[in-house]
C-alpha cells in the first residue's frame, strides 16, 4: 500500500492511501516501527484516504497506540471517516486515540 | 480427659478402604457374581448326577424284575416241555423290555431260546442234560443279568437278559455339557464386562477420588492429576489441573510483583499515573542513582527501561551540566530547580530536551527530580513563527517603503511635472494593491495556522468556475502573449465545497503559471473526471524548478532563489494557502518540475457521492 510522509516540523505525518487491511496493515506497522525507532512518539496517522479497516487494520492500530502510548502520548488519527470512526467504536477502541478534524490539528496538538 | 481414638489395625483399616472404593467395589460386585454362578453350575450338576444315579438304579431294577419273571415263567414252561411257546415269550419280553438280549443257554453251551430266532442252535428240547451252563462274556456298556433256572426232570439252564444303559444317562451327559458351556460363557462375558466397566469408569472414579482428596485437603494439582491413559475424562481433569497450576502460577507471580512493587516503594497506580505522563520523570536518591523513572524518559531518553532503572544518574544522562546539577540538588535538598535545553542527535535525528531538575524536600534524605521534556516541535514552531515574521515584516516593508518613496518624490518633483506625479501615483496604487493582497495572504496564512478558516460548504459548479476562471485571465495571457488554453470535458461535475476557496486555488495555480513563463510560452488548464475525483493539471511552459524547489514551493514565504524569480514580485504565501485550502476539501495539490522545462501542478479534489454531473 501506498503510504504518504509528511514531515511537519519534528512531526511526521503517515498518510495511508487505502482500506486498512491484510498486507496494508502490516506497511503501516512497519512505518511505524521505522518512525517510533527516532521519532519520540511524533506521529500523526492521517486517516483521510482510508476508506475502512478490517480486523487486521485495527489491530495493528491499538499495536502502534501501545507503542506510543510509551512516550505518554496516544496515537493521533485525523481525517477519519464514518466508516471508521464507527468501527472504532464499536469495537470499543475509539477512546484510545486521539482525533482530529486535520493533520495540521494534530501536528499543532504536539506544541 | 476425653479418650482419644486409637489408630485402627491393619487388616480393618484396608476392609474398610477397599468398601469405600467404588472400583473395588464393582470388582468385588463382580467376583460375587462369578462365585454365585459357579455354584449354581455346580448344585446342577450335582442334582443332575443324582438324578441320574436313580434313573440308572430303577432301570436296574427293572431289566431285573423282568429276567426274574421271565425265569420263572421259562422254568414252569420247560417243565411242561412246551419249547415254543417259551421261544416266543423270550422273543415278546425282549422286544416289550427293550431288551439287546435274551437267550436260554444249556450247560453244553447250545442256544436253546433267543430273542433273535436264527441265533439258536438247539432245535429241539432235549430231554435231560448234564452240568451247569457257562458264564457268558462280559460287555462293557451293557447292562447284563444272569439267571439260573433250575426245569424239574430235565436239568439246569442259564437265562441271559441284557439291556442297553439307560438313555438318560446322555441326555445328563448333555444337560452336563450344556450348563458348563452356558457358566464358562456366562463367565467370559462377565470378565470381559468388568473389564470394559473399569476401562470405562476408572477415569471418573479417579477424578471422584480426586475431589474427595481435594475436599480432604490436598490442594496441590501436581498431587490431584490422576494417570493420563484413563480416558477423556482424565485427560479434561488433568488439563483443569494444568490450567488450575497456571493460574496459580500467574497470581503467584502478580502477587510477587505486587510484592516487589510495594517494596520498591513506588505503589502501582501512581507508577501507572507517571507511566501515562508525556514527560519524562526521574527519581534520583541521594547517591545519584535512579530509583525510578517513567517509560516516557526511557523513550526520551533513549535507554533501555531496564538498565536505566536504578542505575547511575551518570550513565543514563550524558549531559555532564545536567548530572551536575542533579549532584548539587541531592547535597544542598534546598536549592532551587534548574531547567537545561540540551540538543542531542542520534537516531531520532536532531531532538530538543529540556530538563528540569529541581530538589524534592526530605527529612530523611536528599532526593531528586528530574522532569524531561521533548520541545523539539515546540522550537521548530518558534524558529517558523520568527521566520514567519521576519519575512512578513520584510514583505510589508518593500511595498511601503516604494510608496513613501513615491509619495516624497510626487510631492518634490511632481509639482511642476505632472507626468512624474502621474508615474507616482500609479505605482503608489500598485504597490497599495501589491501591500493589500499580502496583507490578505498572511491574513489567510494566519487563520490556517491558527485553525481558524473555515469553509462555507454549497454546491459548485466546475463548469461555472472555470468560466469564470477563463474570463479572469484571457487579458493577462494576452498582454504578455501566452497562449492561456482550457481542455475541459464536456460534462463537468457539481461538488460540494467553499467556492471562493476552490477558486482561490486555481487563482493561486494558474496566476503563478502565467507569472513565471516567458512571453511566446504556453499555460494549459487540463481538467477531467476519475475514480470521483476531479483532476485538474495546470501545465506551463515556464523557467520551472529545482527539485529542492519543488520541495520547498508549498512553505510560507519560500521563493527560490533563482533570479528570475526574485524579479518578480510575490510573497511566497500563495501556493502554500492554495494547498491547505484544498487539503481542508480532502484534496491535495503536488508538482512536477525541471529548471527551463515548465512545471505541473496537479489539483485533486474529492467529489462527494450521488452528486449531478452538469
Amino acid at each position: 500500500m501506498n503510504i504518504q510522509e509528511q514531515e511537519c516540523g519534528a512531526v511526521r505525518v503517515l498518510k495511508p492511501d487505502g482500506p486498512l487491511t491484510d498486507q496494508g496493515a502490516d506497511d503501516l506497522k512497519s512505518r511505524v516501527d521505522g518512525l517510533l525507532g527516532g521519532g519520540l512518539g511524533r506521529c500523526v496517522v492521517d486517516a483521510s484516504a482510508t476508506q475502512y479497516a478490517d480486523s487486521r487494520g485495527l489491530e495493528v492500530l491499538v499495536e502502534v497506540n501501545e507503542q506510543i502510548a510509551r512516550t505518554g502520548h496516544p496515537l493521533k488519527l485525523c481525517g477519519v471517516n464514518e466508516t471508521l470512526r464507527q468501527a472504532l467504536e464499536l469495537t470499543g477502541l475509539a477512546a484510545q486515540f486521539e482525533f482530529f478534524a486535520d493533520a495540521n490539528s494534530a501536528v499543532r496538538s504536539f506544541l | 480427659m476425653a479418650d482419644e481414638p486409637q489408630p485402627e489395625s491393619g487388616v480393618p483399616q484396608r476392609v474398610r478402604r477397599v468398601l469405600r472404593d467404588d472400583l473395588h467395589l464393582t470388582s468385588l460386585g463382580f467376583g460375587f457374581t462369578a462365585i454365585l454362578l459357579t455354584a449354581m453350575a455346580a448344585a446342577t450338576w450335582w442334582a443332575g448326577r443324582t438324578q441320574d444315579a436313580s434313573l440308572h438304579q430303577a432301570h436296574t431294577e427293572r431289566v431285573r424284575a423282568v429276567g426274574s419273571t421271565l425265569a420263572r415263567s421259562t422254568e414252569v414252561l420247560l417243565a411242561h416241555g412246551q419249547l415254543n411257546r417259551t421261544r416266543r415269550l423270550v422273543v415278546e419280553t425282549a422286544r416289550e423290555a427293550n431288551l439287546t438280549r435274551c437267550r436260554l443257554l444249556l450247560p453244553s453251551g447250545q442256544i436253546l431260546a433267543d430273542a433273535e430266532p436264527e441265533a439258536i442252535t438247539q432245535i429241539d428240547l432235549p430231554a435231560t442234560w448234564d452240568g451247569d451252563a457257562p458264564p457268558p462274556p462280559p460287555e462293557a456298556d451293557c447292562l447284563c443279568r444272569t439267571f439260573p433256572l433250575t426245569v424239574a426232570d430235565r436239568g439246569t439252564l442259564l437265562l441271559q437278559v441284557a439291556a442297553e444303559p439307560d438313555p438318560a444317562a446322555d441326555l445328563f451327559w448333555q444337560t452336563r455339557a450344556g450348563i458348563g458351556a452356558v457358566c464358562v460363557l456366562a463367565l467370559m462375558i462377565l470378565v470381559l464386562m468388568h473389564r470394559r466397566f473399569r476401562k470405562t469408569f476408572r477415569g471418573i472414579w479417579a477424578v471422584r477420588r480426586a475431589l474427595m482428596a481435594h475436599l480432604a485437603g490436598q490442594i496441590a494439582p501436581e498431587a490431584l492429576k490422576v494417570h493420563a491413559g484413563w480416558g477423556v475424562e482424565a485427560e479434561a481433569w488433568n488439563g483443569l489441573m494444568d490450567q488450575m497450576e497456571k493460574a496459580k502460577r500467574r497470581t503467584t507471580l502478580a502477587q510477587t510483583e505486587e510484592s516487589l512493587r510495594l517494596q520498591r516503594g513506588a505503589p502501582n497506580d501512581l507508577s501507572a499515573a507517571c507511566d501515562a505522563l508525556s514527560q519524562g520523570l526521574i527519581l534520583v536518591d541521594g547517591h545519584c542513582r535512579a530509583r525510578y523513572l517513567n517509560s516516557a524518559a526511557a523513550v526520551l531518553l533513549q535507554v533501555a527501561f531496564e538498565e536505566a532503572d536504578d542505575g547511575d544518574i551518570a550513565e543514563i544522562l550524558p549531559e555532564e551540566q545536567v548530572v551536575e546539577a542533579v549532584r548539587q540538588s541531592t547535597r544542598r535538598p534546598m536549592q532551587r530547580r534548574q531547567i537545561f535545553e540540551v540538543e542531542r542527535t542520534g537516531a531520532a535525528g536532531r531532538v530538543l530536551l529540556r530538563f528540569i531538575v529541581r530538589p524534592v524536600r526530605r527529612e530523611d534524605s536528599a532526593v531528586a527530580m528530574i522532569v524531561i521534556e521533548d520541545i523539539t516541535q515546540q522550537r521548530v514552531a518558534q524558529d517558523a513563527r520568527n521566520a514567519f515574521l521576519a519575512q512578513a515584516t520584510h514583505e510589508l516593508r518593500t511595498p511601503l517603503t516604494n510608496i513613501r518613496a513615491c509619495a516624497e518624490m510626487g510631492l518634490d518633483e511632481g509639482k511642476d511635472d505632472p507626468t512624474v506625479q502621474a508615474n507616482c501615483l500609479s505605482t503608489i496604487t500598485q504597490e497599495a494593491c501589491r501591500l493589500e493582497r499580502i496583507v490578505g495572504d498572511i491574513l489567510s496564512a494566519s487563520e490556517i495556522e491558527a485553525g481558524a478558516l473555515r469553509l462555507n460548504v454549497d454546491d459548485v459548479r466546475v463548469d461555472d468556475l472555470m468560466a469564470s476562471l477563463q474570463a479572469d485571465y484571457a487579458a493577462q495571457a494576452k498582454e504578455k502573449e501566452i497562449t492561456l488554453t482550457f481542455d475541459l470535458p464536456p460534462k463537468l461535475p457539481v461538488m460540494r465545497g467553499d467556492r471562493e476557496k476552490i477558486a482561490l486555488g486555481f487563482h493561486n495555480l494558474i496566476g503563478n503559471a502565467l507569472k513565471y513563463t516567458l512571453g511566446g510560452g504556453s499555460v494549459t488548464v487540463r481538467v477531467d473526471v476519475e475514480d470521483e475525483h476531479l483532476v485538474a493539471q495546470v501545465i506551463d511552459t515556464g523557467i520551472g524548478m529545482t527539485e529542492e524547489d519543488c520541495q520547498r514551493v508549498f512553505e510560507k514565504f519560500y521563493r527560490s532563489p533563482d533570479r528570475r524569480v526574485t524579479q518578480i514580485t510575490g510573497s511566497g504565501l500563495g501556493l502554500g494557502i492554495a494547498r491547505e485550502v484544498i487539503r481542508m476539501h480532502g484534496g491535495e495539490i503536488t508538482v512536477e518540475s525541471e529548471p527551463d522545462q515548465g512545471s505541473t501542478f496537479t489539483l485533486t479534489l474529492p467529489v462527494a457521492e450521488g452528486v449531478a454531473v452538469a
